[in-house]
């Protein structure tokens, strides 16, 4: 019984490859696939403290995306590294192998740990503790499109449960640009049909931007009108995230 | 009892046990632990100063490493380390070197069952060899569970295969331990009959379990016998190479 | 709250959570003495266990289980391939288990914890010589196709008896499994079957007609006590795992038979008495999980 695992067999997946028929984006009236509005972000459910082993975590679900984020620390630096001022900022974003419909390897996510390292940084106090390290780790359960503007805002959220200090919240939201129309917080299916994406990540009390990332091709006006939806949705994301700390911070002084 | 194996032994009969020790000469200690055409060699390297991360500085840490006969560890070779380092820690004295790492490399030679039986053997053998503080030596056994509930002793690989279940079994053997017998042995029974580790595989009902944790008991007394003689005999003739 | 009491030399006037960390045995055994737990659980007791099935939509079976803190998540995904020839006539099931970096603060990403192969192991040990599954019901077009199973356990809480959660979350998730309908296409793969082309039926042969379950015989359940002294403590979280050191995992299945019993060294060693009153104990667990089991299949089948 245990010699089967030593010769894995290949093997597939039964779903259909290839998509049953393009989906009418182009056209300038069509309906989302979830039936939301265009400038319509779907329903957010945010949780802290999902994870106890964590010092401080949030689970964040967004329609199908499905993310928990644990932050570890300030605690000693891995590497032993030569003395440091501020304090250094870990991330790390890795999927399940069933986050998508196709079964994956599960493994870890570089492009978007350093994004999320770079969308976090910027927010974060870094002199408050100095010499040590403050891990943040992201798994995504479920991957159901815009994924890294959840894992970015989830993460936020588990750093305040933690403790860490912040100058604000860091909420992100993206754009998809498909034809004529602009989708906000876009779903996989939209995300495959894309012409361009816009991320933004942002401070919304401060109004500052963390971090801006822009793909694909876009027309000027487009863009100005993209970044004020993003940046209008990032505000009322940051007040979601507010009142779920808030909630947690008066359950647990009861 | 009649001979009903395929090599000609009865249920209850061991392979032919063979020890030998200090084989190498760069390892601190190093035994051959042989059952029949199973054939484990272990390295024992250390005391070594410091411990890795997350081990307790304030106790010896104990390191495994397998080296199966062909190709890359997996998990069952993982799981192999695991219980051996935690077998090995319940028997060794691990407060007389604070803050030091033993590594034990455990080579196989040849497997033809009982194989991590023959392993657990041949390290305690090497840790005697390299001296390291024990508070017993442990003795380790195979019993296999045939269809019809019998219990067969030491199976080479072919028997392994065609069997219901089987359990590992590891027993103290502290005839002459120095410790003081107070906390060790509970409720009137004897050291020897507590288990240091069982690990099964397969579906039987619990009272054959407990029918092969009887007759591996009485079967290792007969191992640690030949452990004791061979570790015994094997010392003056170490002090003869020495001088 | 006991340890007020703990009147030592040195742990006279120290606080609770200082007295705990400082001496954590000490502060165990005088709980240990009143048969108490740090959580105000007796010493027999397991802590309180959810199941929740259905919880990833992306695979064909998934369950969530918590036992206190300790949260596993296990999704089955299935897959075609070709038989082997030994076997041609069933399918397969491979298990892993993955501990990532969220789960404890033990564990850093690139550097998998010890300890994920080993249950990886132990679990598909018991799950397969259980005989829980039926890999013949596994089996699409004999010698040709056949369904392998992918169960993936995700550790997403560490907080002790991290192999009874992860053996819970993984029967669960075999009992929410839904085999799809399928059909072979003209290239001779196996497609899901779906809506329109059920209708126009320009397909040969259905393999699977309609979606059905597997019927899951002598399920495994599992208890993982401490052996520590002449006391045994049922489903230990993680501090005490860390603290009292000898742990025994007893696996049994629906009819009672031993399916594993697995100590793997430890300072305190297993007396006939002590084995025998882990599996009394780990009996009445097997009992309390199949009614949570139960429970959670009809919540499902009411939805």
């Amino acid at each position: 019984m245990s010699g089967k695992t030593a010769t894995a067999p290949t093997t597939y997946s039964p779903s259909p490859t290839q998509k049953k028929r393009q989906p009418i984006f182009k056209d300038v009236d069509w309906i989302r696939p979830d039936g939301r509005g265009f400038h319509q972000c779907r329903p957010a459910f945010l949780r802290t403290g999902a994870v106890n082993a964590a010092a401080g975590s949030a689970y964040a679900e967004f329609g199908n995306t499905k993310v928990i984020v644990s932050v570890f620390g300030p605690r000693e630096s891995k590497k032993a590294m030569m003395y440091s001022d501020i304090g250094r900022l870990n991330c790390n974003v890795s999927y399940t192998t069933f986050a998508t419909p196709v079964r994956g390897q599960g493994s870890d996510h570089k492009e978007f740990s350093s994004m999320l390292h770079k969308a976090l940084e910027g927010a974060i106090i870094l002199e408050s503790f100095p010499k040590t390290t403050v891990d943040v780790f992201a798994l995504v359960l479920e991957s159901g499109g815009s994924d890294l503007p959840v894992v970015i805002s989830c993460a936020s959220l588990a750093l305040a449960d933690a403790g860490i200090m912040m100058y604000d919240l860091v909420t992100s939201v993206s754009v998809s640009c498909l034809g004529a129309n602009l989708v906000i917080d876009p779903i996989s299916e939209e995300e495959s049909y894309q012409d361009g994406s816009l991320l933004i990540t942002c401070m919304p009390s401060r109004n500052e931007v963390t971090q801006l990332t822009l793909t694909g091709e876009w027309s000027t006006p487009k863009i100005h009108e993209a970044v004020e939806l993003c940046l209008d949705a990032c505000s009322k994301l940051g007040d979601v995230m507010r009142s779920c700390l808030k909630e947690a911070a008066s359950a647990s002084q009861e | 009892m009649e001979v009903d194996r395929v090599d000609g032994r009865t249920r209850n009969q061991l392979r032919p046990l063979a020890c030998s020790r200090n084989l190498l000469n760069r390892a601190h200690g190093s035994a051959r632990w042989s059952q029949g055409d199973t054939i484990v060699l272990a390295a024992v390297y250390g005391p070594k100063a410091g411990t890795r991360k997350n081990e307790n500085p304030e106790k010896a840490s104990i390191e495994v490493i397998w080296k199966p006969k062909t190709g890359q560890i997996g998990k069952p070779e993982k799981e192999y380390e695991m219980i051996l380092k935690r077998t090995l820690q319940s028997i060794c004295l691990l407060t007389v070197y604070p803050n030091t790492t033993t590594s034990i490399i455990v080579q196989v030679v040849n497997d033809d069952g009982s194989l991590l039986p023959c392993a657990i053997n041949a390290a305690c053998a090497a840790l005697v060899d390299a001296g390291i503080p024990l508070k017993h030596l442990s003795v380790a056994i195979c019993c296999c569970l045939e269809e019809n509930g019998t219990v067969v002793l030491d199976p080479t690989k072919l028997e392994e295969q065609k069997m219901q279940a089987f359990a590992y079994l590891v027993f103290p053997n502290s005839v002459l331990s120095v410790l003081p017998q107070g906390p060790s042995s509970v409720e009137s029974e004897p050291l020897e009959h507590g288990i240091i580790t069982s690990v099964t595989h397969g579906v039987m009902s619990v009272d054959d379990y407990l029918h092969c944790l009887e007759r591996g008991r009485s079967a290792s007394a007969k191992i640690s016998d030949f452990l004791r003689r061979s570790l015994q005999s094997q010392l003056p003739s170490d002090r003869s190479k020495a001088a | 709250m006991g340890s007020s009491g703990a009147s030592g030399d040195l742990s006279g006037e120290m606080e609770v959570d200082a007295f705990r960390r400082l001496f954590p045995l000490r502060f165990y055994e005088r709980h240990l003495l009143e048969s108490v737990r740090p959580d105000a659980r007796p010493l027999g007791r397991a802590r309180d266990t959810t199941v929740a099935l259905g919880a990833v939509a992306t695979a064909d079976g998934s369950a969530m289980a918590k036992i206190g803190c300790t949260t596993m998540l296990a999704a089955i995904k299935l897959e075609v391939m070709t038989p082997p020839l030994d076997s041609s006539d069933e399918g397969s099931v491979a298990i892993d288990f993955h501990m990532p970096p969220i789960c404890s603060p033990i564990v850093r990403p690139g550097r998998p914890a010890e300890v994920a192969p080993v249950v990886s192991k132990q679990l598909s040990d018991a799950i397969i010589s259980s005989g829980m599954i039926n890999l013949k019901e596994l089996s699409l077009v004999s010698g040709k196709a056949a369904w392998m199973a992918y169960l993936d356990i995700y550790c997403l809480d560490a907080d002790g008896a991290l192999f009874d959660a992860a053996l819970l979350a993984a029967v669960a998730a075999f009992s929410h499994l839904q085999i799809p309908a399928v059909t072979v296409n003209d290239d001779g793969r196996v497609v899901i079957m779906s809506g329109e082309n059920e209708e126009g039926k320009l397909l040969k042969d259905p393999v699977n007609k309609e979606k059905r379950k597997l019927t899951l015989t002598c399920i495994p359940f599992s208890l993982t006590c401490i052996l520590h002294k002449n006391y045994i403590l049922a489903d230990p979280t993680a501090e005490e795992e860390s603290v009292m050191e000898t742990p025994v995992t007893v696996v049994l299945d629906s009819s009672s038979r031993l399916v594993s019993l697995y100590k793997p060294g430890g300072p305190v060693l297993a007396y006939m008495s002590a084995v025998q009153d882990c599996v009394a104990l780990t009996r009445q667990r097997v009992k309390e999980l199949q009614k949570i089991l139960s429970d959670a299949i009809s919540d499902m089948e009411v939805d």
